[in-house]
Parts: structure tokens; C-alpha cells; sequence
């Protein structure tokens, strides 16, 4: 993804809810996006109680079939009901990213607090250390991790939040850095304030949107790196579910039964595409300066 | 003794051409309860030398001299120290009342936290101290805004909130750095006349800084001129005013236009700009602007000096103005 520097905004979040809601109503891409991604996130719960048919039961008379009544998307070489794989496979894709959010969000944030915070040769090292991290691409770490500790999705969603790491890092000291030169960071100094006071009570509420939008958008990052991970071999393992070994599963159909491609591709386009609409609709709603151009 | 004595306080500052010295050899005195002002042009080191006194200054600056406040040296304290200092003993208000309040958190949220972080007052006590002062400072009805954001409020408004916040703690010294230069008239002339009050009730001292002359005039005893990082003339603020010593100061006062008094052909301005910091004349700063500027002033810093009348206090620091004795 390409690094873009700082968003900066004025985050009046808080202050004008109301007119927040408004706005996002009326945004159709992001709307659009909330459409996808709560489909995705309602599949999903959903397939806790309830799928078509189990995604793991291997019925070989019912291989590759086209899609029926009983079998909306069809079936695969398997038997396996299409539908409900994708179903579970949505459960796969929503973990994996949350704990890999979560976890690059949480240590990433602090990080760039800190830097931002101390500057000088604790900055210095904190962003040595991440562009070292951000030169090694997640694949690469993944498969490193998976040479030391064997293939599985804990060390996919470990080399997934080892790269957030350094993405949230970097996002949050730039955005930080802005604030601390703002007048009222200053103010807040010459109150008599400290500097985790000033972190916690002057720096982190200013600088949320960043965060939030960033979330998004790793969120949308790590669903294509499960499914390129799990496609390579290192990601989740059988009898999991997942869409990226899906899709390589039917790597071996394509040009008799293209369909059965069709639809774990079509799945992890629309769960991107939705993260991505609501990531780049939030961009716009918090930055009060753009949502007045529109 | 004085409640704040600063002598020979050096600041210099990391620019993109090496150390620049932003603030040089400035000495002044405030007695407790006194109020001085410091007028100068744009960049001439009057918010540096404000922020110095808090140890406030931007990474990489250094700061050198005496900063006394009740006999304890500023410069010397370490940050912990500082921050029992500053909003408490010593507080500060800005020029930018738009921006120097928290947009995300309400009004009462930000007058609390000093009274909190200072005083340990909390609860129902810390709710009512907040009222009080907002009431002081003559912001309307303020149960009602203690709950608003700051967009909410006017310029105006946000700056009684500002003082609020400073006067939270009782402190010995208001540093007040161009505190109406963003208000329109009107507001200006209640923002100082509010701060004049305050300051005699409270017995605080003030420092009040500006390059509005007639504001300096009408709110402070004593006045101190800044140019080019150096104090070129200091004195009571009448005694300066109708005896301008320095070539600068002159200058600076000429360049004003006076109502009432008769209107020159030309508004006099002082010639040349002023230049960077890295450029500054080595001895006096303002030998390359100064029609009576001579050798001595390029090899020498030239030294305050008393003049005028015995028993006023006078002082300008100039190799072509006569001391006295
Ligand atoms: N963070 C900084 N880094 C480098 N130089 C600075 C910095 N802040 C201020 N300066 C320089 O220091 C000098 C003094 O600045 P200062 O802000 O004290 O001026 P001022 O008298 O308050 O002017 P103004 O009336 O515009 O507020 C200026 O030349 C300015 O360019
Ligand atoms: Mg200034």
C-alpha cells in the first residue's frame, strides 16, 4: 500500500455528531461500503449458527455441481457446499483481521505516541527499527515465521499484526507530531501539564480519525493477505475454512468450471472493496475541509 | 527583591542555518504585584523570551543566564519542577483563542484539569471553583457553557476562557502574549480592561506582550522595548513614552500614526526590514537600519545605560545616547 503521509483533521468528530450522521447518510460510497461490509460481518456471524449445509462435510457424488436450489453457489471438487464455505470462510477473514488490526493498532499507536512524544534518538530508533520491519514484505515474514513454527493461521495473523506494527507507527507519529505543534498542546504545556497527560488527554482524542480510517484500510489489507497467504500454503490450514485456499483449490478447474473461482474471488473483492469505501468515506466525513468541497 | 528578576538570559535557537541567537543578553525585573509590557516588531523575540520563562522553548534551543522566580532558578529546574511552575505560579495566555483551546473536549473539561493537576480540587468543589471563574472573567451564563465545545464559543469568549484557565491557579505572574491581537476593537478594549482588573484585585503580576503601543500604554507601569532579540530601552512606561532615547524606539513610536496629533506628511516608518536571525548585526542589532549608527556600533554591544532625570527609572542601551553620570 502505498505510505500515504498524515492525514491531518481537525477532528470535531465529537462535537458534531449529529451533522456526522447526516453527512455519512448522504455518502454514497461509504454507505455502499457499510452495505458490504455489513453483509460480510452478517454471513459471518451467522455461519456460527446456521450454514446451507456444513462447509467441511465432503460429499463426492454432489462434486462440482453447478448452482441449484440446494446449492446456491454449487459445489466443489469435494462436494462441499460453495455457499456455506463462504459462509465460514467470512468467519476466517474477519478474525484474522481483527486480531491483526488490533494487534499492530495497539502496539503501533503507543509507539508513534512515544515517538511523537520524546522525539530525538527514541524516534529515531522507534522508526529505524519500522522501516527495517516495513522492508520486509508480510509474505516474507510470513513464510519466515512459518519455516520456524510450521504453517497455520496463528503465524498469518502474527506476521499480518507484525507489519501493522510499523504501518500504525508511522501513521500515528506523523499525525501526533502535527498536533504537539499545535497552540493548544502548547497552552496545555504552560498549564503545567505532562507530557503522557498532554499524550492521552490532548494528542490521541485529536488524532482518532487517523486511526480509525487506518484501521480500516489495514483491515481490508490483511483480508487480501489471509487470502494470498492461505493461497500459498502458509495461511490457514484444512479443514478451516478460507477463502484464499479456495481459490487456489479451484486453480485446477478454471477452464472447465471457472465458476467455483468465481465466487471466493468475488467474496474477497467485495469484503476489500467495502473496507476500502468506508476507510476513504470516514477520510472525508471526519476532515471537515473536504466534506465542505463536496 | 523582586518577585521575577531575568538577567542576561540568551536563548539560542536551531535554524536551518546553524544556532541563532532569537533572544540576547535581556535583563528585566518584575516586583510582585508589577506589570510590564514588552513592545517590538514581528520576530523580535518577545515570545521566545515569554516562553523561556516557562521553559517552554522549542527542541534544540539553549538557553543561557539567570531566570530568578523568588530566588529559584528556572534554568536549572528540572521538567517535573517546571510543571509545578508553570499554570500555577507562573500561567499564560495566548493570541490565538481559536486555537489554543482543545477542539474535542468541552469548556469545563478544560478549566478542571489545572485545578485538578495543581490544587487537588475534584467533584462537586472542582464544579463550582469552575463556575466561579467563569463568572470572574464575565463569560454569560456559564452553567450552561461549561457543557459547549470551543467552536461554539466566539473569540472573544474562548479568550475569557483562556484567562479563566490561567487565573485557575492564583498565579504570582499572567504572561499574556498578545492576548487581543485577534479580536476585533471592540473586544480588545474589553479583554484588556478585564485583565487590568483582574490583575489589580489579584495583586498578580503581568507581562503583558504586543506591538500595539497604545495597549502597552494604557494597561502597564513599565515597558521595555525589544529589537532584534536584544532590550534597547527600558523604563516606567511614562517616562519612556514622552522620552524616547533609542534611535529604535523612535523610530518604532514615529512609525505609529497618533490620533490627534497633527498628521505628518508621511507616516515615518524605520527604513530597511528586519532582517533574519542568522543576519542580525553582531554588536548592536540595529546598526544596519540606524541613521546614526557608527563604528563603535558594529564592534561593540552597547551597554543599558541610565538617563533622564534623577529618580526616574530609565534605561537604553545605545552608543550615541548620553548616560548620566
Ligand atoms: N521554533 C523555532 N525555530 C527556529 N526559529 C524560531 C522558532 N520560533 C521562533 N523562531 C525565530 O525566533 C525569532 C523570535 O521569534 P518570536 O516568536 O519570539 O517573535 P515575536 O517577537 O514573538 O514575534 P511576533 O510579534 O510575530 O509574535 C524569530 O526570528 C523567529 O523566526
Ligand atoms: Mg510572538
Amino acid at each position: 500500500m502505498a505510505q500515504t503521509e498524515t492525514v491531518t483533521t481537525e477532528a470535531s468528530v465529537a462535537a458534531t455528531k449529529p451533522d456526522f450522521i447526516h453527512r455519512a447518510l448522504r455518502h454514497r460510497a461509504f454507505m455502499i461500503g457499510l452495505v458490504l461490509t455489513g453483509t460480510m460481518i452478517f454471513l459471518a456471524l451467522l455461519s456460527l449458527f446456521w450454514t446451507p449445509h456444513s462447509p467441511t462435510e465432503i460429499v463426492i457424488s454432489q462434486k462440482l455441481k453447478p448452482p441449484s436450489m440446494s446449492h446456491w453457489f454449487g459445489t466443489d471438487q469435494f462436494g462441499r457446499d460453495i455457499l456455506s464455505m463462504i459462509m465460514a470462510g467470512a468467519q476466517t477473514s474477519i478474525v484474522v483481521g481483527l486480531i491483526a488490526v488490533s494487534l499492530g493498532a495497539v502496539i503501533g499507536v503507543s509507539l508513534g505516541l512515544w515517538a511523537a512524544a520524546r522525539r530525538g534518538w527514541t524516534e529515531d530508533a522507534i522508526m529505524r527499527v519500522s522501516d527495517l520491519n516495513m522492508a520486509f514484505p508480510v509474505i516474507l515474514i510470513a513464510i519466515l515465521l512459518t519455516a520456524g513454527w510450521g504453517p497455520g493461521i496463528t503465524n498469518a495473523i502474527l506476521a499480518l499484526g507484525i507489519y501493522n506494527i510499523s504501518v500504525f507507527a508511522r501513521q500515528v507519529r506523523g499525525a501526533a507530531i502535527g498536533m504537539w505543534e499545535r497552540e493548544f498542546v502548547l497552552a496545555a504545556r504552560a498549564a503545567g501539564k505532562g507530557d503522557v497527560a498532554i499524550t492521552f488527554g490532548h494528542v490521541l482524542p485529536n488524532i482518532i480519525s487517523v486511526i480509525v480510517v487506518q484501521a480500516t484500510i489495514s483491515f481490508a489489507i490483511a483480508i487480501l493477505a489471509e487470502a494470498a497467504l492461505s493461497y500459498l500454503g502458509v495461511g490457514s490450514q484444512p479443514p478451516d475454512p478460507s477463502w484464499g485456499r479456495m481459490l487456489a483449490e479451484s486453480q485446477k478447474y478454471i477452464f472447465f468450471k471457472p465458476v467455483i473461482a468465481v465466487w471466493p474471488g468475488l467474496a474477497i473483492v467485495l469484503s476489500v472493496l467495502g473496507l476500502n469505501l468506508i476507510g476513504d468515506g470516514l477520510r472525508d466525513l471526519v476532515d471537515p475541509r473536504l466534506a465542505r468541497r463536496r | 527583591m523582586a518577585l521575577l528578576s531575568v538577567e542576561d538570559l540568551t536563548v539560542e535557537l536551531q535554524t536551518s542555518r546553524g544556532m541563532a541567537a532569537a533572544v540576547r543578553g535581556v535583563s528585566f525585573e518584575l516586583e510582585r504585584g508589577g506589570t510590564l509590557g514588552i513592545v517590538g516588531e514581528s520576530g523580535c523575540g518577545k515570545s521566545i523570551t515569554a516562553l523561556s520563562l516557562l521553559g517552554l522553548l522549542p527542541d534544540g534551543a539553549r538557553a543561557t543566564g539567570r531566570i530568578e522566580l523568588d530566588g529559584t532558578d528556572l534554568l536549572s529546574l528540572d521538567e517535573a519542577a517546571l510543571c509545578r511552575i508553570r499554570g500555577n505560579r507562573i500561567a499564560m495566555i495566548f493570541q490565538e483563542p481559536m486555537t489554543s483551546l482543545n477542539p474535542v473536549h468541552r469548556i469545563g473539561r478544560q478549566i478542571v484539569e489545572p485545578l485538578r493537576l495543581h490544587r487537588g480540587l475534584r467533584g462537586a468543589g472542582a464544579q463550582e471553583e469552575v463556575l466561579r471563574l467563569l463568572d470572574r472573567v464575565g463569560l454569560p451564563d456559564p452553567a450552561r457553557r461549561i457543557n459547549a465545545y470551543p467552536h461554539q464559543l466566539s473569540g472573544g469568549q474562548r479568550q475569557r476562557v483562556m484567562i479563566a484557565i490561567a487565573l485557575s491557579c492564583a498565579p504570582d505572574i499572567l504572561l499574556a502574549d498578545e492576548p487581543t491581537t485577534a479580536l476585533d476593537v471592540t473586544i480588545q478594549g474589553q479583554i484588556l480592561g478585564l485583565i487590568n482588573e483582574l490583575v489589580e484585585d489579584s495583586g498578580m503580576g503581568l507581562i503583558l506582550i504586543s506591538h500595539d503601543l497604545g495597549v502597552i500604554g494604557e494597561t502597564v507601569d513599565k515597558v521595555a522595548v525589544m529589537y532584534g532579540g536584544a532590550v534597547v530601552e527600558q523604563g516606567d512606561t511614562d517616562n519612556l513614552f514622552n522620552n524616547l532615547a533609542h534611535p529604535y524606539s523612535q523610530g518604532l513610536f514615529a512609525a505609529v500614526p497618533r490620533p490627534g496629533a497633527a498628521r505628518p506628511d508621511r507616516l515615518q516608518t524605520i527604513r530597511g526590514t528586519v532582517p533574519e536571525l542568522t543576519d542580525l548585526p553582531p554588536a548592536c542589532t540595529f546598526a544596519d537600519r540606524c541613521a546614526m549608527a557608527t563604528d563603535i556600533c558594529w564592534r561593540q554591544v552597547p551597554k543599558m545605560a541610565a538617563i533622564g532625570p534623577r529618580g526616574t527609572v530609565h534605561q537604553t542601551a545605545c552608543h550615541h545616547v548620553e548616560g548620566v553620570g
